[in-house]
């Protein structure tokens, strides 16, 4: 039996997609920035994640798509190590490549031939390039990836340990695999790196490899010990003649015209690489001429302000939703299964919104029969009595302890006001999450056969209003929250940010992760409109100025054509399937989490889930058994009646905000019931709540 | 004719520094307690510089050269840099009477200083009888002082000693007795740098108390450091052991120092995790297959924060991975 299992069985393929990459990073991105640091010897030094890597001035910039390939590896490691191994690794090689130095090409590296006149200083590339052709340029980049790895991580004999077990792992079938040069080029890479032993390399070597292994070891030896590139470049030039005597690389015919000689070498160059990236991490920037001269350009690109380009600015639009994404909590649902939730704040540029939101809240609750005061009367000194009850002491936070005495006396002054143990002092808590697709916005008829408006969002913000104020009112916590599923908006967006980040990030992603691009600008978002620890009077503007969008989103529309970088980001609401499910879950652990006694869960959407019934079926449950109510409302949809135990199908918005009033006012009396509260209203409201709400038997 | 300690410095630039070590008096009516509060060596202590620079200090102030002062020195620095210790083996050094006095935020200047006190007078009846706080009775005869914690201490309670350490340089008790400095007393403090870390009951020392300090920083050892001692402690461990742990250490102590809070830890490796905690863990499972992750996960990862763990870990796994093989001991 096998004493350890591979990363390749131990990690399943979604756990190696891009997102979990980024995610196992940022663990480790505060302890790869401050070794990044140390290698640099510069204490400024930023390491950020991009779409391509490149090395600026105190400026480091690491490919996350440079890590993933290394989650592909059949190595006993673990993903946190590979996450910690891959970037140091890539830090490494950014920190320690410079090849620009430019200097008189040696003419010891003409051996046997003619040296060219001019001795001009050219960089090194250049350099080895007209000596030794594209396979001295090949050997030297596998012997210098080596030699930095051996001494940039030397410090950290751990980090370099994975890379060696990585590579170990690749060693026998990479060698089997390549051409007798690129087992060569393998065979000075890892002896250089000290991953493998002399004696391992023979056994899979052919035998002329095998025998030019043993020519060619003083020379490994001495690229350990190569102060600086230029060195590294000369004992490349001699691996190569070692590998030529054994016929490991093709000579020169002397009647060899210019384009054949280019395409002999580019064929051993070739051969080289094809045999040593079966092993080593790649990272471009000492991967080959085309990777270090990529990875410059980028560097250049830059400017020598730091200025950025188009695709630079698109390149972090891509790499910050990626980060977001990487970010964003793992839901789990009863079923085992897991997904990422975008949970952000709500777009605050909808305030702008807010006077004419409330204008047509007063006109909308007046069409629609909603109430907007009083709705609390006979309620509120029961609640309010309830709510002392639910005091653990008599003191709040801030007021001065009963035993302020004692502690004077005592002199602990500092102890003279006590903290309450419990964050919330409410014993009810109520949650409303809303459907937030384009869908919600689409005309539906008012009545039957009777014109149409878009009323769905409207409606539905107009019953979250009405709880807010009641719930306010009650001293009852209360949250609401949306959902769709679109590219997620920031808290900060205008329309115009918000479709600017959402081309750049799309077409930045689609250039590096190609189809994973969809998954991640197509993202599940939940937004807290007024989260349970902000005040109503802080929140009444942003739910106005959605209401204002939802009712008259043409308007809204318009008003974000005219002035983009002012207006919320009403592109937000995509047509797009949502999946119910994590919100729900999500929710309901915001919810449970506050403490309350009686917690209320309404949930309001207008289609089936885009996940799976059964799933949303057996969330709903799951939270009902933690004690929560949860209550469905589906809008012209009857998906609700599958899913949730207490649920109600409305076709008018007018009933559609009293089911959300009326619901929510039914389980508070229900839980003042259960509680031996039997007064006339809670059996007026039992009856009131069987003629309007179906529950299934059980729930 | 008194004996005599020689102090060598170890960056090997300043020359050896020969002082005379104290005597307490046998005049002195707590003779016999003085002597038992001289600190014993500890033979494995490791000099970092610290203790040269006191001893050259001291070497000054014997000379007493012209104009001069005495000065006193407060060590500051973070937890488990050694900064009592250091303090401890100065005395042990120069046979003097050490008396460490923790400063808090309980504590009161009378604490300090002294206060009258009813006692019975056996005949029923009571009695006010002056009782003198921690520094009189330190005062009162040769001692070395060290007034740990020295930034945790009200200002109010300090100003008390203000007049102790500048030029003046006595204490005037309530009783109208006023207590000189003696040739034969050295006052020393110490204290944690006062920045947004986690020392709670911490503050900005003031100015003017300040003022009367010469402060010293004390850093964290380096890796060549933390080995040395390390060796030192344990001459038995195996070298892979020492190397490790020493690493470790010296990794986690510069995240701990970062300027940069995205990059740092907010829980040092204290030279009590490094030469106490993991050696008594490496004894603990000696036999365990990787002896030293079993110490780091019982002995030092217990003492962080969890927002700091994934860094201890990552630094774990880039210094280490897999801990060296037994045996620990016995090399």
């Amino acid at each position: 039996m096998r004493a350890h299992s591979t990363l390749h069985e131990i990690l399943p393929p979604e756990e190696r997609a891009i997102e979990h990459v980024v995610a196992r990073y940022q663990r480790v991105a505060p302890a790869v920035t401050r070794v990044a640091r140390n290698l640099a010897g510069d204490e400024e030094l930023l390491v950020r994640l991009g779409s391509s890597a490149s090395a600026r001035h105190r400026e480091i910039v690491l490919d996350p798509g440079v890590f993933q390939a290394a989650y592909m590896r059949r190595a006993p490691v673990t993903p946190g190590e590979v996450a910690l191994a891959s970037a140091l690794h890539e830090v490494v090689h950014l920190v320690s490549t410079d090849l620009e130095e430019q200097r008189p090409i040696p003419s010891s590296w003409f051996q046997g031939r003619e040296a060219p006149e001019s001795d001009a200083p050219v960089d090194l590339l250049t350099a080895l390039a007209e000596a030794g052709g594209a396979a001295a340029v090949s050997m030297f980049f596998a012997l210098e990836d080596g030699r930095q790895e051996l001494t940039g991580m030397a410090s950290y004999p751990g980090a370099r340990s994975v890379l060696t077990d990585m590579y170990q792992s690749s060693i026998r079938s990479a060698m089997e695999a390549a051409k007798p040069l690129g087992q060569l080029a393998i065979s000075g890479f890892a002896l250089v790196g000290e991953h493998v032993e002399r004696e391992t390399l023979e056994k899979a070597a052919q035998p002329r490899v095998a025998v030019a292994l043993a020519d060619a070891t003083p020379f490994f030896e001495a690229v350990k010990e190569a102060e600086d590139a230029w060195e590294v470049a000369t004992l490349a030039l001699q691996i190569l003649e070692v590998a030529k005597l054994h016929g490991l690389a093709s000579e020169a015919p002397s009647n060899e015209s210019a384009p054949e000689k280019k395409n002999r070498e580019e064929l051993d160059s070739q051969a080289l690489e094809d045999g040593v990236d079966q092993v080593r991490l790649l990272s471009p920037i000492v991967h080959n001429l085309d990777g270090y001269e990529r990875t410059r350009q980028i560097e250049q690109r830059a400017g020598a302000d730091g200025e950025k380009g188009p695709s630079d600015v698109a390149d972090d639009a891509a790499t910050d939703q990626l980060l977001r994404v990487s970010q964003a909590p793992t839901v789990f649902l009863p079923t085992g299964q897991g997904g990422r939730l975008m949970v952000s704040g709500f777009p605050e540029r909808f305030r702008r919104f807010g006077a004419a939101g409330r204008e047509t809240l007063i006109e909308a609750a007046s069409a629609w029969g909603v109430a907007q005061r009083h709705v609390s009367g006979e309620l509120f000194p029961l609640f309010a009595a309830n709510q002392r009850r639910g005091l653990r002491s008599g003191y709040d936070a801030g007021d001065i302890s009963p035993h302020a005495p004692l502690f004077l006396g005592a002199g602990l002054y500092q102890r003279m006001y006590e903290r309450r143990a419990l964050r919330s002092r409410r014993s009810y808590a109520v949650s409303l999450l809303i459907d937030g697709s384009a869908s919600m916005l689409q005309p539906r008829p008012l009545s039957l056969g009777s014109r149409t408006a878009p009323w769905g969002l409207a409606a539905a913000t107009l019953g979250a209003w009405t709880l807010a104020r009641l719930c306010d009112e009650l001293q009852i916590d209360f949250e609401v929250a949306l959902f769709n599923r679109s590219f997620s908006a920031r808290p900060d967006d205008s329309e115009w940010s918000f479709s600017r980040r959402k081309s750049q990030a799309t077409g930045g992603l689609r250039r590096s992760q190609g189809q994973a691009a969809d998954r991640l600008t197509n993202t599940i978002n939940h937004y807290l409109v007024k989260p349970f620890n902000s005040r109503w009077r802080t929140s009444e503007d942003l739910l106005a100025g959605l209401f204002y969008s939802a009712a008259h989103p043409t308007r809204a529309a318009a008003e974000a054509r005219k002035a983009p970088q002012e207006s919320p980001p009403v592109g937000m609401f995509e047509k797009a399937a949502n999946v119910d499910e994590f919100n729900l879950s999500y929710a309901a652990e915001r919810l449970s989490r506050l403490g309350a006694t009686v917690r209320v869960l309404v949930v309001l959407a207008d289609g089936m889930t885009r996940g799976s019934l059964e799933s949303l079926a057996r969330s709903v449950d799951s939270v009902e058994h933690s004690g929560t109510t949860v209550l469905g409302i589906g809008i012209g949809d009857d998906t609700v009646q599958m899913a949730y135990g207490r649920h109600q199908v409305v076709e008018r918005p007018d009933a559609l905000a009293a089911a959300m009033v009326d619901g929510v006012r039914g389980a508070l009396r229900r839980s003042l019931a259960l509680s031996g509260l039997d007064e006339w209203w809670t059996r007026a409201a039992t009856r009131e709540r069987m003629t309007t709400w179906k529950e299934q038997a059980g729930a | 004719m008194p004996e005599t300690v020689v102090f060598t410095d170890p960056s090997g630039e300043g020359p050896p520094i020969e002082l005379e070590q104290f005597e307490v008096p046998s005049d002195l009516p707590d003779h016999a307690h003085r002597v038992g509060k001289i600190p014993e060596k500890d033979p494995h202590y490791v000099d970092l510089g610290m203790l040269y620079r006191f001893a050259a200090m001291e070497d000054v102030r014997r000379r007493f050269p012209e104009g001069y002062q005495p000065l006193h020195i407060a060590v500051r620095g973070h937890m488990g840099t050694g900064k009592d210790h250091d303090i401890e083996q100065f005395a042990a050094m120069l046979r003097l009477p050490y008396y460490r006095i923790p400063l808090t935020g309980e504590v009161r200047d009378v604490t300090l200083i002294g206060s009258t006190l009813l006692h019975g007078d056996g005949k029923g009846g009571t009695e006010s009888r002056w009782e003198d706080g921690e520094i009189t009775r330190a005062l009162r005869g040769p001692s070395l002082v060290n007034l740990s914690e020295l930034n945790a201490a009200g200002a109010e309670t300090l100003f008390a000693l203000h007049g102790l350490l500048d030029r003046y340089a006595a204490l005037d008790l309530p009783t109208g007795e006023t207590v000189h400095l003696r040739n034969d007393v050295r006052l020393f403090g110490t204290m944690n740098p006062t920045d947004l870390r986690d020392y709670a009951g911490t503050q900005t020392l003031n100015k003017a108390f300040a003022d009367r300090w010469v402060i010293w920083e004390k850093d964290f050892p380096v890796v060549e450091q933390i080995k040395t001692m390390v060796e030192r402690r344990y001459p038995s461990m195996a070298e892979p052991f020492s190397d490790a742990i020493s690493r470790l250490a010296a990794e986690v102590n510069a995240s701990f120092t970062a300027p940069d809070v995205a990059t740092r830890v907010e829980t040092p490796m204290s030279l009590r995790t490094v030469l106490d905690r993991v050696p008594t863990g490496l004894r603990v499972y000696g036999k365990a297959a990787d002896p030293l992750r079993r110490a780091w996960e019982e002995f030092v990862l217990p003492q962080i924060d969890t927002f700091d763990r994934d860094h201890y870990e990552t630094v774990w796994s880039a210094v280490v991975r897999k801990g060296p093989k037994g045996p620990v001991f016995g090399k």
